[in-house]
């Protein structure tokens, strides 16, 4: 199905419950509140005519910088392996309650992307069997991926600059 | 541990946990997984990562769309130009331009003695992990040639960077296309050559064949891709699914498995280097002559020798290399094939010269979870068997 075909399906089945949609560069994107992820995303894998199958990925995104609400989003990318076509779904996250449910029962694939969201984002990944630190070390603490996390926290050790050496500690968001 | 009343030692559970890696020579790099033993066969498998984490994501958000890309070399080491054309092409899909044929040609080309030279790599390490030391140094051999190959075009032996915003660093040489030409015409006699010491030998069956098995759904749940999903039987290869840089004019098949287990995985890769080598013979064949990069000066640099007459041309090189490329406000993700499978970069823009963020759909990272799964209930020796099928590479599951 193309792009269009694909959103048109969606909006007929699904019409109430998703926010928005749009055909962005090609690909089919729809714009969905965290209360209904969880059931969209099931329609979209059950559907006989959707079929979307495989997990391509699941991204987290800060948009602290951008003038917007809410601040956060969590992305999937689904394929459908025998129809050959996809789909990306935006879900917006406020800064308050960075909550979305799994969907890891759905797709086993997505253990590991949010295993990845709760840790590099702090994003709280409900009824996900295992939610902790992947990457980072266990007692590590704040998100490094979140956009107030600056990029360096360490001393410079050698530097005859003390101005740059403080600039980069108090830097947050991190300087361009 | 307790102390029964004759003075026994009472244990807890029957099992035994042991602790592999991530020093450890057969995980293919610094990964780390806890096994729980039940005698020689594995209960449960843990996998812990993050030993290589770089922070590439992090550091992408602080730097020019330029320079990401040498640091996209760094993540799939094994294969720099299929990420660096995942990130260009991403890139190019936000500023909405095409390449020029001969830029797509050069691509295609090294992106697939890329695969080559990472199957190679692939074979080398996993028939060593299996037993088969000759193996081991034969492939390295044919590598050193296509990373000769790399050194010529590019300068780097490894870390090539040459796919570039808007085409390729430079232009081919006839003399390069001719290197190149001379080594796919000895590499078939090669590949029959780690056929005959594999493909039928007795020792590589009885270890490889049922093996790791993975279904065809379970494969496709567990987020698997590239030549572990085809083994499992599902036809699926982005260059023809979703054809990008010209692969759509190219003569050639994707090989598929049927039981999912390690030996298949094995032949999938192996009839890859073929049809790899099929597919850089076809376009040397076809290779067409213009320009090698866009004629764009906000996304290419000028060509050198119009510098000394051209202030159009100098303004155009200044902007470019001190400000950069500004990519429009959107955001977008485009999947290329890997040797490994599904690469893409998931790209958000601001609208400024540098990316907002920058997300590698690795396919090592996703197949780790899978990869455990596969290990459960079967005998600690194939432990190693089963992590060199998947082909991880730890540059890009830890990023």
């Amino acid at each position: 199905m193309t792009s269009e075909e694909i959103l048109k399906k969606v909006k007929t089945d699904q019409g109430e419950t998703i926010e928005s949609s749009e055909v962005n560069l090609g690909d089919s994107v729809i714009f969905v509140g965290k209360e209904a992820v969880r059931g969209i995303l099931e329609y979209l894998k059950a559907d006989p005519g959707l079929d979307f199958d495989y997990l391509s990925h699941i991204s987290g995104a800060d948009y602290l910088n951008e003038d917007r609400e809410p601040r956060f989003e969590v992305v999937y990318e689904l394929h459908s392996i025998d129809k050959n076509h996809s789909i990306r779904i935006r879900v917006g996250l406020d800064e308050e309650d960075p909550t979305i449910p799994t969907v890891s029962d759905l797709w086993k694939g997505a253990l590991y992307p949010e295993r990845e969201l709760f840790d590099m984002f702090g994003f709280n990944v409900e009824g996900h069997p295992n939610l902790s630190r992947l990457i980072m070390p266990e007692e590590w603490e704040g998100n490094p991926l979140r956009k107030d996390y600056p990029l360096t926290l360490e001393d410079v050790t050698f530097s005859h600059n003390r101005e740059f050496k403080q600039d980069l500690v108090k830097s947050k968001p991190p300087t361009r | 541990m307790t102390v029964t009343d004759q003075g026994l030692l009472e244990r807890e559970k029957d099992s035994m946990t042991l602790n592999m890696g991530p020093q450890h020579p057969s995980t293919h790099g610094v990964f780390r997984v806890v096994l729980e033993m039940d005698g020689e066969l594995v209960e449960s498998a843990e996998p812990h990562i993050g030993f290589l984490h770089t922070g590439i994501e992090k550091t992408s958000e602080a730097k020019r769309y330029v320079h990401v890309i040498p640091m996209t070399d760094r993540l799939d080491y094994l294969s720099p130009p299929g990420n660096n054309l995942a990130f260009c092409l991403t890139v190019e899909k936000l500023l909405q331009t095409d390449v020029p044929e001969r830029a797509n040609y050069l691509r295609v080309i090294m992106c697939e003695l890329a695969r080559m030279a990472s199957h190679l790599v692939w074979l080398a390490t996993h028939a060593l992990d299996i037993g088969a030391m000759t193996v081991f140094l034969y492939c390295w051999r044919e590598r050193e040639m296509i990373l000769d190959l790399n050194e010529e075009i590019s300068g780097v032996r490894m870390m090539t960077s040459y796919i570039r915003l808007g085409g390729v660093a430079q232009d081919s040489t006839p003399g390069w296309l001719q290197s190149v030409r001379k080594f796919i015409e000895y590499f078939p006699a090669k590949i029959d050559e780690y056929e005959r010491l594999l493909t039928n030998n007795p020792i590589w069956l009885d270890r490889t064949q049922n093996v790791g098995v993975m279904s065809r759904e379970e494969a496709i749940n567990w987020s698997m891709s590239g030549p572990v999903l085809r083994a499992s039987g599902v036809n699926w290869d982005l260059r023809k699914q979703r054809p990008y840089s010209g692969y759509e004019g190219f003569d050639f098949e994707v090989p598929t498995g049927k039981n999912g287990d390690i030996y298949d995985r094995y032949l999938v890769r192996v009839a890859e280097l073929r049809q790899s080598r099929e597919i850089v013979k076809q376009a040397l064949k076809k290779l067409p002559s213009g320009p090698y990069k866009v004629d764009d000066n906000k996304i290419s640099l000028p060509n050198r020798k119009t510098l000394k007459s051209s202030m159009e041309a100098l303004i155009h090189h200044f902007k470019l290399v001190s400000e950069g490329v500004s990519v429009p406000k959107g955001e977008t993700y485009v999947p290329v094939e890997g040797p490994r499978g599904e690469v893409g970069f998931y790209i958000i823009s601001d609208g400024s010269n540098v990316p907002s963020r920058v997300k590698l759909r690795a396919p090592s990272f996703m197949a780790i979870p899978g990869m455990c799964k596969m290990m459960e209930g079967c005998f600690i020796a194939d432990v190693v068997g089963i992590i060199g099928s998947i082909d991880i590479v730890m540059g890009e599951v830890d990023r």
